[in-house]
């Protein structure tokens, strides 16, 4: 598993070169701007039920063919371990945007994940859904861009300072694209 | 690779749960320590060539007898793979005050040095009185602040430590 700096030294050691100069840059501003990140996993670890479970209920929502007889989330105990991997896939991005690495995703969560869900017969296509929905809920929540409109009756504004914030909403949506394209 | 973030990463992924508080305390505390180590990263780079030069230098004017006939730098070929394997240490360490933990010295170069050394038949003592020589060389604030130094000479430290 690597974060953003033990990242940075393995590519320098390819080259047998010092890590200075242009890389440091990088470096640096994970540094300045690391209160800004706990805020965002904060963010994430804080609303994981929220946005799991509504990210579910949504993708249920769009196909209701899931919850009847012969449906991918029928049973219940169907349907929880659904819950399950919405919570396991949501925790392993937590893990990245905390490391500011993919590695660990995609080591101990994506790594044949798709094989895993085809043996199973679990639609992908629905679980991707599932995944978008929690990539929306998520960056809106880091970002603080969540209204009461979109958010209903769980409308909730993080209590953080506001600021500039767009490269971290990137950085974890880029980490929920990595899920829904590894397992679409 | 070790480091703080992984570590933590590593504990909350054993027990299957998010970051928690005391996670994100943690890695705050590793962020706060950061600027001295990458500032102590920077300077080293910038100058790793000579630092390598002069810790050489002192290690072969201290044990002269390296360079006779049968010893370990008899040739201007194993004389400049001395330098080159100080170049190393000092590079590693470079990439330790990066990730902020002694992951990269001792996985690519602690790991296995002491059965290399003694099957090659060098003397570790050369190393380390190449690797003292640059502690006790560096100062602040002529090379870097002294909160860098610190971080810079605790793991030039830890490698004397472990060669010996």
């Amino acid at each position: 598993m690597l974060d953003a700096f033990s990242r940075t030294v393995v590519s320098a050691d390819a080259k047998t070169a010092p890590v200075g100069g242009s890389e440091l840059a990088t470096l640096r501003s994970y540094v300045r701007d690391g209160n800004k990140r706990l805020d965002a996993v904060n963010a994430i670890t804080s609303n994981a039920y929220c946005i799991v479970s509504d990210a579910v209920t949504g993708m249920i929502c769009e196909n209701t063919g899931l919850i009847q007889a012969g449906g991918n989330c029928y049973p219940t105990r169907r349907m929880a371990a659904c819950l399950r991997d919405g919570e396991i896939v949501l925790r392993y991005i937590s893990y990245a945007l905390l490391a500011g690495d993919a590695s660990v995703l995609d080591d101990r969560c994506l790594n044949g994940l798709k094989e895993t869900y085809i043996a199973l017969g679990v639609p992908t296509q629905s679980a991707a859904r599932a995944v978008a929905i929690m990539k929306s809920a998520a960056t809106a929540l880091i970002g603080q861009t969540n209204s009461p409109a979109s958010g209903g009756s769980k409308y909730r504004k993080m209590e953080t300072t506001a600021g500039d914030c767009s490269a971290l909403v990137s950085e974890a949506g880029a980490y929920f694209d990595r899920v829904i394209g590894a397992i679409s | 690779m070790k480091s703080v973030v992984t570590t933590v990463v590593t504990a909350a992924d054993a027990a299957g749960r998010f970051p928690s508080q005391n996670d994100l305390e943690a890695v705050q505390g590793n962020i706060q320590r950061a600027a001295a180590r990458l500032e102590a990263a920077e300077k080293l780079a910038s100058g790793l060539d000579r630092v390598t030069r002069e810790a050489g230098d002192a290690c072969f004017n201290k044990y002269a007898y390296l360079k006779q006939p049968g010893e370990a730098g008899d040739s201007q070929v194993k004389i400049d793979k001395c330098y080159r394997d100080l170049g190393h240490y000092l590079r590693l360490i470079n990439y330790c005050l990066i990730v902020g933990g002694t992951g990269p010295l001792d996985e690519w170069g602690i790991a296995g040095a002491r059965e290399v050394y003694r099957t090659l038949g060098l003397p570790t003592n050369a190393y380390i009185e190449a690797l003292t020589y640059t502690r006790d060389r560096a100062c602040a604030p002529r090379d870097m602040s002294a909160q860098a130094l610190n971080e810079f000479k605790s793991y030039l430290d830890y490698a004397i430590n472990a060669l010996s």
